[in-house]
């Protein structure tokens, strides 16, 4: 299969851990979700050699061949995720981000109490299917980067403190602390409390809202995997403008009927402000490949060997996320990614700035920093 | 044929032995299979050793085992061709003190040992223990020879050489003697007119009084005039016997020695450190028959066996279950996987080659990922290197204590690199144990550059022992056919490679053999008093089965290759040799060749009055200066005036390195960035002194001013430029009209010359010298060079060395990339060859040829509070040059300047060849 395409071919397996039934697979050619499937005796002997090591006291992790690398990891002891990802860069740290990210989105949609107890597993097997969506577009090529980074992709708006202002008086009168604006994936104003959100779904929800078709309004239940695990949510989405959508995150109240009217009023603001155009951001040609050097940064240590975010960019290969990365700040819009500690009140703020919470990686190379707080590193390409 | 040939070969040796005394030490340690590794320490290193020393510093002469053995199993051929091989052996007259036996030798008619041995020969059956010899001493000679009163009466009566060693008297004063073993026989002495008495044997007593070496001068010097006296001596074969089974012992305990002796005393702690840490190798193989279902049979072999490794042992099903599954699924072999062991991660490196399974497991704390997939293509280059493939190194048992010996070296060096380096100075330990993580994986061999005088002088030498004409030794003086033909040899000098007239990948094998052996740190710090390795080898080079039909090209001859290696205190050379080809073939398992053994060995005393030259060019090779780290660092003025002269003074010629200092370590700290950094009072009137002084202050810095011109060339090229510093100032005022008072100054000063070695000697672009590390990989000669240990020494500081582990260690990371790079351009490669039209595919990004990290750095113990601690920048780059040969370059920089990789590259490569 390997040899088939020059393209990456990623395969994503989840398999209730004790019985060693497939839940769901999920594979991806290209950036393209895939019909194809492995067959199920490979499914089985995956499974089975990571049961095997098991029960022997020996976590079996990840295992690399010339051009395809596997991650196994296991969660609550009763969901196994599987990744096999032939997509070229794609390394330990990114796969197992990747799984993270499936199991935070299984957890969002489904609920972790289904998921560590699984009485009926065909009416799990139904329930998962509505995050499908979501998990494919981790293992498509998608424009965000915030399942690598975990931190939530941002579009800085020109009138920042006015959008900050109109959202956080229609959060108020909805009766919810948490609301945000998201354009396709991306943040551009939330309220304070949003921004305090846990870092799965912060990440998650912005992603959730870009990967649904696009609807005028939804009522969508979700689990919270850091805040609510067991408690579902209600998620409210109105369609702004085309592309623009207002998020809000609260408990049984207020009815989605109630909202149209203020909404409205914001919407007008948002429009007056800010030409509608502007809001969708194009991907950019890999126009160079140019060298690549990544900053990092890292206080107040002596010098120690760090794994340079470039490597682990995965599919979106180095080049690419650094041309991306390019485009964007020569359009003005800068991207940022913040984590709860640090409130972005600085929009705008140069250089942009990446924070990661930690770097928790199964690169010995990182491993040193695993004590570490906040890195913060800042990605450039030159490229002439 | 053979047969006649051998004969002839015999005559040959009994010739030479006439010339010839003593048998080399080394002899004993041949073993069956004629393979040979004999370490003798240096003097001052066996002083620091236990008292029980190795075997190998007991100089015992007896016919070796193989003959005995062959003598055994080969009743009815005639051993005879075989002995000689090893018994009619001379040692260079240049290597043992000095004997008069030699004097002497000229004048009477010397009688052939070999007469003696035949008739030996025919002894061998009535095997006696004890023998009586009757010969006649005459104590008035002795009046003769008067003046060379410290001569034993044993060698001047009796005419036996017993050589005591130094090391041998220490053990002697323990016990009531040292058994007198023949070691030679005076030509022309009554010993040898005698007929019966063979090296070997051990005189026990005279006239029936026991002696040993205590009072045999005592029991000699009674006899009071010409008389017969009777001599018993214990026959060599008896002894031979007798200590056969220890001996076999011994040469086992003898790896462990090796162990012990690079990793010092503290070896046990160590090894049951080691113990603990999971670690495995194993060879399993993946075909199985289910008939015989016995436990662990797929194990062909693993290593080493504790408690730790029993884990991964018993989970080699997942090891197995992978391989056969992902090469099914992706179509492409499994190079390697992780677990988790105890909270412990493990990674487990992957060979596979046929229906067989090499697996090494190193827990990834101690090796990352990178270094052990260099790690287990090393081995299985090594054990291919020494055994022709894996299959007759692993599936042989007569292997296994070899391999043993093999993987404990191996697991020693990866679990404590820096104990193998215990001895020498801590910086250099360190820098050594974190150049090691890098260096050892690359695919060449470290090379120190050496002016043109002193390489013509060794390319001689070198040729003179490869055209292998050894004038009445050499076997063309005989008319015989050759026994080996030199392929080329190498040679070391402290661990560098110097010289080296062998093929890219002959020169690759060796030198890994060497990096196993741990031969290379060993050499570095005089440890070897002599060492003597040969062994049957399998270069891959000669044994490729040949692709090209056509009969005009070079087919390699179906011959066989030895490896010699010889090392004599610093210096170790290595020879490849074949046989078969234009020399005659080899036959059974030929141990090593004392004449070439000795040929090789005067060429390294030959090179030993040049021995200094090369040293001098280890502190000081023309390569690129180097700066420290923690000059950059703008919190530590006060440690400046404790640093040492930095390595550009040193170099530069002609300078008086004295009051100079400190104006030019200004200047090189000049701060060139643009950050706003608080200029230092004593930087900025350091640097205007230079400037202003460019008249007068000539005697001072003579050496600084090329520093000057330098800038006054680089601010003519760049007008605009922000440079901060006071010392740019001055130069910028003269851009329009060069001052020519100053000119001519500097004209006396340094010729144009000076002034170029300068400005090759420094690799980075920016004003001052900028650079504080840098590898670069030469992969067509398969050599590369980095910054000699000297040269870090003198670059002493508190960041520096955590920058150079740093670096080796990102270099790691960056390499792993590059090698990826080329994987993918191969296939590329292929894929264009198959069809051209289809080169636009998604990933045209891809190849990466140069890959840069940029850290940040600080002191570690920062004491003010108030103010923060400073902070320097440094780049980490690594390049890969594709063409138009395969490069590498990894260089280490201050972020005050912008370096163009390419450009270092050219200097650096620049004249580097072999």
């Amino acid at each position: 299969m390997g040899e088939e395409g020059t393209e990456g071919t990623v395969h994503l397996l989840c398999l209730a851990a004790s019985s060693g039934v497939p839940l769901f697979c999920r594979s991806c050619r290209g950036g393209a979700p895939a019909r194809q499937q492995l067959p199920f005796s490979v499914i089985g002997s995956l499974n089975g050699v990571h049961m095997f090591g098991q029960n022997l006291e020996v976590q079996l992790s990840s295992a690399r061949t010339e051009d395809t690398t596997v991650v196994w990891k296991s969660f609550h002891d009763s969901i196994t995720l599987i990744v096999l990802s032939s997509e070229e860069g794609a390394s330990e740290l990114r796969l197992e981000r990747l799984l993270q990210m499936v199991f935070g989105a299984m957890v969002l949609l489904v609920g972790l109490e289904e998921l560590t107890n699984i009485r009926n597993v065909e009416r799990l097997k139904k329930e998962l299917r509505a995050s499908y969506c979501l998990i494919d577009s981790f293992l498509g090529d998608s424009e965000l980067i915030g399942d690598l980074t975990q931190c939530v992709d941002c579009v800085v708006p020109p009138e920042g403190s006015v959008l900050q202002e109109a959202l956080s008086g229609f959060a108020e009168a909805a009766g919810t602390a948490f609301g945000s604006l998201v354009v396709s994936g991306r943040v551009v104003a939330a309220t304070e409390s949003w921004w305090r959100l846990g870092t799965p779904e912060a990440v998650l929800l912005p992603w959730l809202v870009g990967s649904l078709p696009p609807q005028a309004a939804r009522d969508y239940p979700v689990y919270l995997p850091h805040g609510s695990p067991t408690v579902p949510h209600r998620l409210l989405t109105l369609t702004l403008l085309p592309g623009l959508e207002l998020c809000l995150l609260c408990g049984p109240r207020p009815p989605l009927s109630q909202l149209d009217p203020q909404s409205l009023l914001l919407s007008i603001v948002v429009a007056s402000c800010v030409p509608s155009t502007s809001w969708s951001l194009p991907r950019t040609s890999h126009q160079s490949r140019g060298q690549q050097r990544t900053r990092w940064r890292k206080q107040p240590r002596g010098p120690r060997c760090q794994e340079p975010a470039t490597w682990c960019l995965g599919p979106r290969s180095r080049a690419q996320a650094g041309g991306w990365w390019l485009c964007r700040w020569a359009r003005g819009g800068c991207c940022c990614c913040c984590l709860p500690s640090v409130p972005p009140t600085r929009f705008g703020a140069w250089p942009p700035t990446l924070c990661r919470p930690s770097a928790r990686s199964s690169d010995p190379c990182a491993s040193a920093t695993h004590a570490d707080t906040a890195v913060s590193v800042s990605l450039f390409i030159r490229s002439q | 044929m053979s047969s006649l040939e051998t004969r002839l070969h015999k005559k040959m040796r009994i010739a030479i032995m006439k010339i010839g005394d003593v048998e080399p030490e080394w002899l004993d340690s041949v073993q069956k299979n004629g393979e040979l590794f004999y370490l003798e320490l240096s003097e001052g290193e066996e002083e620091s050793l236990l008292p029980e020393t190795p075997t190998v510093n007991h100089v015992r002469f007896s016919e070796n085992e193989i003959i005995i053995e062959e003598d055994d199993y080969k009743e009815g051929k005639k051993y005879e061709p075989k002995l000689q091989r090893f018994t009619k052996i001379l040692k260079s007259k240049s290597l043992l003190p000095k004997r008069h036996s030699k004097k002497s030798s000229n004048g009477n008619e010397p009688v052939s040992i070999l007469k003696h041995q035949s008739n030996q020969k025919t002894g061998v059956v009535v095997q006696q223990r004890y023998k009586d010899v009757t010969i006649y001493v005459n104590p008035k000679k002795l009046t003769v020879t008067k003046a060379k009163e410290h001569l034993k009466l044993l060698e001047v009566l009796v005419g036996i050489i017993h050589q005591t060693k130094w090391s041998w008297k220490k053990s002697g004063k323990q016990s009531s003697g040292e058994r007198l073993v023949v070691h030679g026989l005076l030509p022309g002495g009554s010993a040898m007119k005698s007929g019966q008495i063979l090296i070997g044997d051990v005189l026990v007593a005279v006239n029936d009084v026991d002696v040993t070496s205590e009072n045999i001068e005592r029991v000699l010097s009674c006899i009071p005039g010409p008389m017969q006296v009777k001599l018993t001596f214990e026959n060599a074969y008896a002894v031979k016997k007798e200590t056969t089974q220890p001996r076999q012992k011994k040469a086992q305990s003898n790896t462990n020695d090796l162990v012990k002796l690079l990793w010092g005393e503290e070896v046990e702690g160590i090894q049951q450190n080691i113990l603990n840490t999971p670690h495995i190798v194993m060879y399993l193989t993946l075909q199985l028959d289910s008939e015989t279902s016995k436990e662990e049979q797929e194990i062909l072999y693993h290593c080493p066996v504790s408690d730790a490794s029993q884990k991964l042992k018993s989970v080699r099903g997942i090891f197995l279950t992978l391989c056969d599954m992902l090469e099914n699924v992706t179509g492409t072999q499994v190079t390697s996987s992780s677990l988790l062991l105890n909270g412990k991660q493990i990674h487990v490196a992957y060979w596979k080659e046929s229906d067989k399974l090499l697996l090494i497991g190193l827990p990834a704390e101690k090796v990352p990922l990178p270094q052990l997939r260099n790690m287990i293509e090393d081995v299985v280059q090594t054990l291919k290197f020494m055994y022709g493939s894996l299959d007759s190194a692993f599936c042989q048992v007569e292997n296994v204590p070899r391999l043993d010996h093999f993987f404990s070296l191996f697991f020693q060096r990866a679990l404590h690199p820096a104990k193998l380096h215990s001895g020498t100075s801590l910086s250099a330990q360190q820098y050594d144990a974190s150049s090691a993580v890098l260096l050892d994986g690359l695919p060449g061999v470290r090379w120190l550059t050496l002016p043109r005088e002193i390489k013509m002088e060794l390319d001689t030498a070198l040729n003179d022992l490869e055209t292998a004409d050894f004038a009445e030794l050499s076997e063309d003086y005989y008319d015989m056919r050759r026994l080996y033909t030199i392929l080329g040899s190498s040679l070391f000098y402290k661990g560098y490679l110097i010289c080296s007239h062998l093929p890219k990948d002959d020169l690759i094998d060796i030198a890994v053999y060497c990096r196993h052996y741990c031969l290379l740190p060993l050499a570095a710090k005089q440890r070897i008093g002599q060492l003597v390795i040969w062994r049957e080898v399998f270069p891959r080079h000669h044994l490729q089965p040949s692709t090209d039909s056509n009969t005009e090209v070079f087919q390699e001859p179906e011959g066989r290759y030895f490896l010699l290696i010889v090392g004599l205190k610093h210096y170790m050379l290595c020879v490849l040799l074949e046989s078969g080809g234009c020399a005659s073939k080899a036959i059974g398992n030929p141990g090593p060749d004392c004449i070439y053994v000795d040929q090789v060995k005067t060429t390294l005393q030959q090179l030993g009055g040049i021995d200094c030259r090369i040293s001098e060019q280890l502190t000081a090779s023309p390569s690129p200066c180097l700066s420290c780290a923690d000059w950059f660092l703008t919190g530590s003025h006060e440690k400046l005036d404790s640093l040492t002269t930095s390595p550009i003074l040193s170099r530069l010629p002609g300078t008086s390195k004295v009051a100079t200092s400190p104006t030019c370590r200004r200047i090189l700290f000049g701060d060139y960035s643009l950050k706003a950094r608080k200029p230092s009072p004593s930087r900025s009137s350091g640097g205007s002194d230079n400037g202003c002084e460019g008249g007068e202050g000539i005697g001072l810095s003579p050496h600084t001013t090329p520093d000057a011109i330098w800038k006054q060339r680089e601010s003519r090229g760049s007008d605009g430029s922000e440079e901060s510093g006071a010392l740019l100032k001055v130069t910028k005022k003269k851009v329009s009209l060069p001052n020519p008072f100053h000119l001519g100054n500097l004209k006396k000063n340094l010729s144009e010359k000076d002034l170029e070695i300068y400005n090759t000697m420094k690799l980075t672009s920016g004003p001052e010298n900028t650079l504080f590390h840098y590898v670069a990989l030469e992969t067509v000669q398969g050599i590369f060079i980095t910054p000699t240990h000297e040269e870090v020494a003198q670059l002493s500081g508190s960041i520096h060395p955590q920058l150079i582990k740093n670096f080796h260690q990102c270099c790691l990371s960056i390499r792993a990339i590059f090698q990826k790079t080329l994987v993918e351009e191969k296939k590329k490669a292929l894929n264009r060859g198959d069809h051209s039209s289809s080169t636009n595919s998604v990933s045209s990004l891809n190849p990466v040829k140069e890959h840069g990290v940029l850290f940040e750095c600080s002191p570690e113990k920062w004491t003010d509070q108030r103010k923060a601690p400073p902070v320097m920048a440094y780049w980490v780059v690594g390049r890969l040059f594709l063409h138009p040969k395969l490069q590498e370059l990894y260089v280490c920089f201050h972020d005050s300047v912008t370096e163009i990789a390419i450009e270092m590259a050219f200097k650096l490569f620049f004249g580097l060849t072999l």
